[in-house]
Parts: structure tokens; C-alpha cells; sequence
């Protein structure tokens, strides 16, 4: 079998894997990337739409284009990339065990960035009830199949979840000249970007149906038709308000879970509520030169903030094992500086933020990226710990469709190095969204 | 015309069991399987747990047959190369009354010639289970029983009969049977004629809509419907052990299952249907199935569900729920293999003996062929091989270095092999059967459009011409634009 060495490993070519691996080759390392499919550029070569790239960028492309950037600079750079290779296993000790059609490898790496990406919530997940015909399949793939297979997945389509692939491909299956009856959302508000909403369902005259779920798949073996009835506060199903849609199609836009397996293969932990990595604010996992970003940490909806946080990663892995490299060169470690561990919580109306933990002290700002659980009108984001209120936002609006980021000055980070115990480290910090009466 | 001395009508796992059966002796036979693959019918639509015999009530045909097909899959196992584990059974009581109905089984058990069979207490039970819940008291435990992947069973039956000579022939509903004058049969599908001198009838769920095509009315069917669910492999507190809740009258209850390849199925409901083509999921059974197994396992993680599905078990009314293998009483000749309800994956190879026997008592001379070859070969599952074996195999053939299926780690080369295979995969839901591509947590969602590439290329048959499952599953239509086929 052969064997490889780097100081930095990217698992997955997507614009994360990208972006890390260009930062950790800038910063003196050698790379390697590791993609599964034939080319560099992950999801995003499907995603023909524009709007990306308008925050890094400063100039609106679309998927192809924004990859294509970053693919010629990954080549420029000189990185190493291994296509149509798959890796099998990532052990503790940063082992790449990976496969191609030339064989077996094994790639030995002084740090690991994982972006991996997510997958999509299949029909399963929702257990919907019905008969399980031909013509039910997620956003992503029919997005495949369109975009880049030319194949139409149907003729009158219906679509679950008003999730931003679902979304877009709303807008792409009319523009191709198929018929999109609606789209159909359990919650009482939509999942997908506003400007999504505007620009691929309201232009379109496309009808969103909030509190609105699919209850029934009809048809053998072919779909048919589908049941969709309104639901109440609860979730639960009114029942005169079951129709039948006759379709052919049926897309499911119904999340993303950030993929994982591999990750805990390596004895990563993960946060229950995203799937993704617990990691501090350099991104590193709870195993020691493991770094994760991009849609394997956490969902984003901008490929943009993909990027900042991959470039972050693969920092912080190029720094990890440039180090560890020197230490070995002298054969002596660098004393464990005196540092705590502060945990981050989710707080009131706040699913979860990343980084998981700061440590502290530091030099550097803690960037917070969360969301909230549930749309609010008139709320403000609160940081505290114990008593004591370290951050006060601004009132506004929320989302839980727009990923929030705040900073911490290593001031804010420091000073509550002052109230850590001892033995037990920091007492942790609670990010939280709380209504504000006026 | 072709002449058989024996047509089997169905492809589940009992009549390729039969046809395995037959393959063994000097004769010639067909099998006639209606839809597009072997093992489609109620043979994919249950939990794969080989009973081993407890239940049924000593001195029915169910009973007998029952542990004598249990007792057969071992050595089966072991010459047809198909996937077997043995996690045993537990039969969890809550109550002094459950504890009478569990040593009722035992009875029931002993009598019927299990063996190894104990009532065991909650520290024993927890000592292997230790997830149980906590108001379990005691167990019966049948440290025997066995779970195999049914569908994988039934090729492999299917594949060793064709293998010794049995045509095994796909997509054939049979549309008219005649008895002829001289006592040998014709039968139509809709582009074949055949004759045969016998019959055997293992239409599962259509068993009695077959006979009545010959004239039989000697029963009548109805499905007993079940749901089901499938739990990823990467679970938390994964059962080791296949649990049943203490048995009611009507079913075994909803039990947890491990399967073959490390996932978890809980399953199943028991509701009587009218509906035979129906295999659908509802609401309401797979709530009884969440509920149901959290009262064994209140830990288990519904989150991890990854599928549902269902299945019907074909029941012959007004038979005490027993089997009903024997000859047609009004046509000679003419032999019934119906209503094989649970435990019908452990009795299949008891029932194609007794079906042997029933074919040698109607006069067809049974002689044991000397060149019959009892073994099928291993396929290639690239996951299951060593590292050295898997460089080894890739540079042997690269196609086994490209990954397709990535959530099971399936390969082109083994997919190939499986659109080539002895019993060929026409279809995604085929190739998914054979390969576990498509049967993991993305369900297809990142390997569909590459399987569908490589159906269309091996069978030289266009994308918008690939199936699911059944004729008429195309999962794709036409091109968006241009003139791409």
C-alpha cells in the first residue's frame, strides 16, 4: 500500500476543502486534497443559480464560477489533489486510510481538516406514510440530475420543505419548463433565505404553503398524486383539511445533516443538535489536530461564510502541525501555556452556536456564529456569564434561515480568565436571543 | 413449446427454496417470477428473524416445518454464501401473567424440539441487553435463533437452482393455466407459452388467484399488512440480541432486530387488509412501531430511522393460520406452497422438501443428480476484505477502486458483477438488494444518478428507461434541452 506524507490533509474538495487547503499551503505547509467525485468544487457545480460569492467576491456568480476561482488557485498553489479517491478510515492518530483506482493509500498527516460537507434529510427521516414509488427524491439530487445530467426528474412537480435547494430548484424546474404546483412547509414561517422566497417562488407566482405538510405518497410504481393537510400549533394534521395533488415529482427540501461518520471514526465528538464537530475557536475538534469547517461543522446558507471559516481551518491545521514538526526537529515540547476552556451554551432561542468552546487567555477575537429556533420579531442577543452580561445586541428581527455571528474581543475573552476556577475551568458562557416588550 | 416436468409460479424466498430444492434431482423445472426481480414480494417485506420454533403450536404443520427449516439454514448458510448472524432471541415479560404465556412458549418450544431454550431473570437479560427497560422481569431466551437478509437468501437459492439447471424466468405473470387432457398443464404469461406435468404454487400473497386461473377455489387469501422501519447503522445502544415483546394471540409483537449488516428493524404491525398490492406505510403503524420499541428499549433513538417500509404476509383464511402446503384436492398434479406467513423465511427449506416429497408422492420420480453442485460462490462485498485484499482486487480491476455508494462503501466492480450477476440486476432497487447501494442514511441521495449511469450502460438501455423496482418505475424522463437521448 503506499504511503504519503503531509502536514496538512483536506478531506473534501468543496469550496471549503478548498479554501483550508489554499490558507494552510500559504501559511508554509504541504497539502493534499482528497475529493470523491472527478472534479474539484463539491455541490457547488451543481448550483448553476447566481448569487454567490457577493460578500468575498464583491461581484455576484454563480456556482461554477465561484468554484472554478478557487480551483484555479488550488492548482497555481501547487497542493496535491487526489480525485475520485475515497477515504475509508481517519484514525486518532491522523491516518488517512483512502482508495482510488490506482489502489490503496495511506496518508499520514501532521493535522486534518474535515469538510466533508452535509447530506440531505431523506423521506425516511420523516417517516411520510404512502406507498414508496419512483418520482420521490431530495432537492439536491433532482438539482444533479437537471443541472448536470439533463434529465428531467417529471412534469408536474410538488415540493416538501421550503429549504433553499428546494427553493431554487422551484425557480429552475419552471424556468425548464416544468410545472411546480407549490411548496409545501411544516413550520409556520420559511426555511430559505428571503431573498429566495422573492426571487424563485413570488416571481414565479409559485404558491408557499406554510404550516402545510405532505401526509401521503400515492401511486405504485410510479407517483401519482400526494395528500397535503394543514396542520395546527402542534404539528398535528387537521384533518378536513386533507387534499389530494395529482404529480409525478415530489422534492424533498427538508434540511441538510453535516456528514460525520468519518469523523467519528477518529473519536471526534459531536454537538447532538447540528451533528457537527464540537470545536473551539480555532476550529480544532476535541481530537488534538483535527480541524472541521464548512457544512461538516455546521449548515451555512452562504457559500462566502464557508469560505472565511474554511480559510480559519486551514490556518489553524497549518499552524498545528508546523509546530508539532518543530517541537519533534528540537525533540522538546513547548511548555503547556496556563489556558482554560470556556464553554459556549445555547441559551434562550438559540439552537447551538460554533465554535462550542474559547479558550482562554487569548490575542485573538472569538467570532460566535449561531441561530435562533424560531422567528422573532423584536429581540436582542445577550451574552453572559454567570451574572455578569459581557455582550447586549441591538433589538431587530430574527431568522432562524440566517446563520448570526458575534464578536468577542480577547478583552471580553480574557477577563472572564479572572473568574475561572481552578480545577474546574470557566464557568460557562450563554448565548441567548431574548424578546424585548416595547 | 418448452416442456417442464415442474413450474414453479413465484420467486419469493419459497418458491426459489423449491426450485433450489428441485435443482438437485434428474428433472427439468421453471420458475415463473411475475415482477422484475427475485424476493420482491413478501420476502422483502419482513424482518428476516429465522424463528427457530417456538411459537407455532406443537403438532401443526407450522410447528414442524418451522424448526426443521431453522434447523436447515446453518449448512445453507455455509454452502450458498449468504450473510447469517446469530443474536438469539429474547421474549421480554413485564408481568406475573407474562411470565405464565413465557413458560407456555417454552413448552411450546421443547415439545416442538428446540433446543436450548431457559427462562432467564432481569440480570441475566440486562447483562446482554443492558438498554432493557427497567419494568422487564424475565425472558425466554433462545440462544439459537438466527437473522439472515431473506432477499439475499432468495437469489441464492434462485442463483444455485439456476446454476443446476432450473430456468429461472423474470417478468412472467402467469395469465391463463390449463390442465390438458393427458394431465400436463399449459400455462401463458404474456409472451410466453409453457407446459409442464406439475405445479407447484407459491404465488404468496396470489396464491389463491393462481389456483382459481386452474380452476381451484380450495382457499381464499388476505394479506396481513405490517409496517417497518429501518435504523442506521451508526446508533447509539444498538441491540445485540433480536427483543420480542411478550407475544399476543394475533403476532408476535413489535420486535427490534439486528440485522446482517448492522443496522437495527423494528417491526411489525399486524393488521388484516384487503388490498394485496398495497404496500404502504401508515401513520398509524409506524407511531405503534416508535411506541412498541421504546416500551423494550425506551432509549432508542428515533432519530436514526432511515426508512420505512412494509410488507405483507400472505394468510389463508380459515386455517387455523397455518401453512397450507399440499396437493389440490380437485386438480392432481396442481401443489400448494400458500399462505407462508411467519416464520415462512425459517421454514423455507423445510417447506421445499415437503414439497419434494409431495411431487414424489404424485407420481414425479425423484432422482438424485450426481453432478448437482450444493455451493454458490462468494460474491466480492469490497468492504468486507482486508486492506491488502482490496489493493489487491483494484489492481486486478479498477473498477473496484471507484466508489459509488459511499454511505456503504460499494464499488463499480460489485455493481457490475451485480448487472452481470447468475440471477442479473435490472434495476436500481435490484442492484441496491445485491449491493447495499442506495440502503444507507443518504438513501441514494449522492449514488442514484451514478447506479442509474452504469444500469444504462451495462444493458445498453437509455437513463429514462431504468426502473426502481416494477415496470413503469422510471425514476427519470426525458432530457431538459438538446438533443441528448
Amino acid at each position: 500500500m503506499k504511503q504519503l506524507h503531509y502536514d496538512v490533509v483536506v478531506i473534501g474538495g468543496g469550496p471549503a476543502g478548498m479554501a483550508a487547503a489554499l490558507k494552510a499551503k500559504e501559511k508554509g505547509a504541504t497539502v493534499a486534497i482528497i475529493e470523491r467525485n472527478e472534479e474539484l468544487g463539491g455541490i457547488l457545480n451543481q448550483c448553476i443559480h447566481s448569487g454567490f460569492g457577493l460578500s468575498y467576491f464583491k461581484q455576484e456568480l454563480t456556482g461554477p464560477e465561484y468554484a472554478e476561482l478557487f480551483i484555479n488557485q488550488v492548482i497555481a498553489a501547487g497542493i496535491d489533489v487526489y480525485l475520485e479517491t475515497m477515504v475509508i478510515d481517519l484514525s486518532r492518530d491522523r491516518q488517512v486510510k483512502a482508495m482510488n483506482q490506482a489502489g490503496m493509500l495511506l496518508l499520514c498527516a501532521g493535522a486534518i481538516v474535515l469538510a466533508m460537507g452535509c447530506r440531505e434529510r431523506t423521506r425516511g427521516a420523516i417517516k411520510i406514510p404512502g406507498s414508496r414509488p419512483a418520482g420521490v427524491l431530495t432537492a439536491g439530487l433532482a438539482q444533479r440530475y437537471v443541472n448536470i445530467e439533463n434529465r428531467k426528474p417529471g412534469e408536474r412537480i410538488v415540493i416538501l420543505g421550503s429549504g433553499d435547494i428546494g427553493l431554487i430548484m422551484a425557480r429552475r424546474l419552471t424556468l425548464e419548463g416544468m410545472e411546480v404546483l407549490g411548496v409545501y412547509e411544516l413550520m409556520p414561517y420559511a426555511n430559505g433565505l428571503y431573498r429566495n422566497i422573492k426571487n424563485c417562488l413570488d416571481d414565479f407566482d409559485i404558491p408557499l404553503h406554510l404550516s402545510t405538510t405532505v401526509t401521503n405518497i400515492i401511486g405504485h410504481p410510479h407517483l401519482e398524486a400526494i395528500e397535503v393537510a394543514k396542520v395546527d400549533e402542534n404539528f398535528k394534521v387537521i384533518e378536513d383539511s386533507r387534499e389530494v395533488i395529482a404529480c409525478d415529482t415530489l422534492l424533498l427540501s427538508i434540511g441538510l445533516i453535516p456528514e460525520n461518520e468519518l469523523s467519528q471514526k477518529s473519536g471526534v465528538s459531536l454537538n447532538p443538535r447540528t451533528n457537527g464537530p464540537l470545536v473551539n475557536e480555532a476550529l480544532e475538534t476535541d481530537q488534538p489536530g483535527i480541524f472541521a469547517c464548512g457544512n461538516v461543522l455546521h449548515v451555512h446558507d452562504l457559500v462566502d461564510n464557508v469560505t472565511l471559516e474554511a480559510e480559519a481551518a486551514g490556518a489553524a491545521a497549518a499552524t498545528y502541525a508546523l509546530q508539532q514538526k518543530a517541537e519533534a526537529a528540537v525533540g522538546e515540547k513547548r511548555l503547556a501555556e496556563n489556558k482554560y476552556s470556556i464553554p459556549l451554551v445555547a441559551g434562550e432561542n438559540v439552537g447551538y452556536t460554533v465554535p462550542a468552546k474559547l479558550t482562554s487567555p487569548t490575542q485573538k477575537a472569538g467570532r460566535i456564529l449561531f441561530r435562533v429556533r424560531k422567528p422573532l420579531e423584536n429581540a436582542a442577543v445577550i451574552i453572559q456569564s454567570g451574572e455578569k452580561t459581557i455582550f447586549q445586541g441591538k433589538p431587530r428581527a430574527f431568522k432562524p434561515s440566517v446563520m448570526e455571528a458575534v464578536q468577542l474581543s480577547p478583552d471580553q475573552i480574557n477577563e472572564l480568565t479572572a473568574m475561572c476556577d481552578q480545577n474546574s475551568g470557566g464557568q460557562p458562557i450563554i448565548v441567548a436571543v431574548q424578546e424585548v416588550n416595547q | 413449446m418448452n416442456h417442464y416436468d415442474i413450474i414453479i409460479i413465484g420467486g419469493g424466498i419459497t418458491g426459489t427454496a423449491i426450485a433450489h430444492e428441485c435443482s438437485k434431482y434428474k428433472l427439468t423445472a421453471a420458475l415463473l417470477e411475475r415482477g422484475t426481480d427475485i424476493g420482491i414480494g413478501a420476502t422483502k417485506g419482513n424482518g428476516g428473524v429465522v424463528h427457530p420454533g417456538y411459537d407455532p403450536t406443537p403438532g401443526s404443520l407450522k410447528a414442524k416445518i418451522n424448526v426443521q427449516g431453522a434447523n436447515l439454514y446453518p449448512k445453507l448458510a455455509k454452502d450458498l454464501n449468504f450473510g447469517m448472524i446469530n443474536p438469539g432471541i429474547f421474549v421480554i415479560g413485564f408481568t406475573d401473567a407474562d411470565e405464565v404465556a413465557l413458560k407456555h412458549k417454552l413448552e411450546f418450544g421443547i415439545k416442538n424440539g428446540v433446543r436450548d431454550l431457559a427462562i432467564i431473570n432481569a440480570d441475566q437479560m440486562r447483562n446482554r441487553e443492558p438498554h432493557l427497560a427497567a419494568n422487564a422481569k424475565h425472558a425466554l431466551y433462545a440462544p439459537t435463533a438466527t437473522v439472515v437478509d431473506p432477499f439475499e437468501v432468495a437469489i441464492a437459492f434462485a442463483e444455485n437452482a439456476k446454476a443446476n439447471g432450473v430456468a429461472i424466468l423474470m417478468s412472467q405473470p402467469v395469465t391463463a393455466i390449463q390442465k390438458r387432457r393427458d394431465g400436463s398443464f399449459l400455462i401463458n404469461t404474456p409472451d410466453r407459452q409453457l407446459s409442464c406435468s406439475y405445479i407447484v404454487n407459491a404465488a404468496g400473497n396470489h396464491a389463491d388467484n393462481v389456483a382459481s386461473l386452474a380452476g381451484i377455489s380450495e382457499y381464499q387469501m388476505k394479506p396481513r399488512h405490517g409496517d417497518l422501519l429501518v435504523l442506521d447503522k451508526d446508533m447509539a445502544n444498538k441491540p445485540q440480541t433480536v427483543i420480542f415483546p411478550c407475544p399476543r394471540p394475533d403476532t408476535k409483537g413489535i420486535a427490534c432486530i439486528p440485522t446482517v449488516h448492522g443496522n437495527t428493524i423494528v417491526g411489525s404491525t399486524a393488521t388484516m387488509m384487503d388490498d394485496k398490492e398495497a404496500v404502504n406505510n401508515y401513520a398509524p403503524g409506524i407511531q405503534a412501531l416508535i411506541d412498541g420499541v421504546h416500551k423494550i428499549l425506551p432509549e432508542l433513538d428515533a432519530s436514526k430511522i432511515i426508512r420505512t417500509f412494509a410488507g405483507l404476509r400472505p394468510v389463508v383464511l380459515d386455517n387455523n393460520n397455518d401453512f397450507f402446503i399440499a396437493e389440490s384436492q380437485t386438480v392432481s398434479g396442481f401443489i400448494h406452497a400458500a399462505g407462508i406467513q411467519s416464520p415462512g423465511v425459517a421454514a423455507a427449506p423445510a417447506i421445499a422438501e415437503q414439497v419434494r416429497d409431495l411431487l414424489d408422492n404424485a407420481g414425479l420420480k425423484m432422482i438424485p443428480k450426481l453432478d448437482y453442485n450444493p455451493y454458490r460462490e462468494k460474491r466480492i462485498v469490497f468492504a468486507d476484505l482486508s486492506i491488502d485484499q482490496q489493493d489487491a482486487l483494484i489492481h486486478q480491476n479498477p473498477a473496484y477502486g471507484r466508489i459509488v455508494c459511499r454511505c456503504e462503501t460499494v464499488t463499480e466492480g460489485e455493481i457490475i458483477d451485480a448487472i452481470h450477476g447468475v440471477i442479473p440486476a435490472q434495476t436500481l432497487d435490484a442492484v441496491k438488494r445485491r449491493t447495499r447501494a442506495g440502503m444507507g442514511r443518504c438513501q441514494s441521495g449522492f449514488c442514484q444518478y451514478k447506479v442509474i449511469a452504469i444500469l444504462s450502460r451495462e444493458l445498453g438501455l437509455p437513463v429514462s428507461d431504468i426502473c426502481l423496482e416494477d415496470r413503469g418505475s422510471q425514476q427519470l424522463c426525458g432530457p431538459v434541452k438538446g438533443g441528448v437521448k
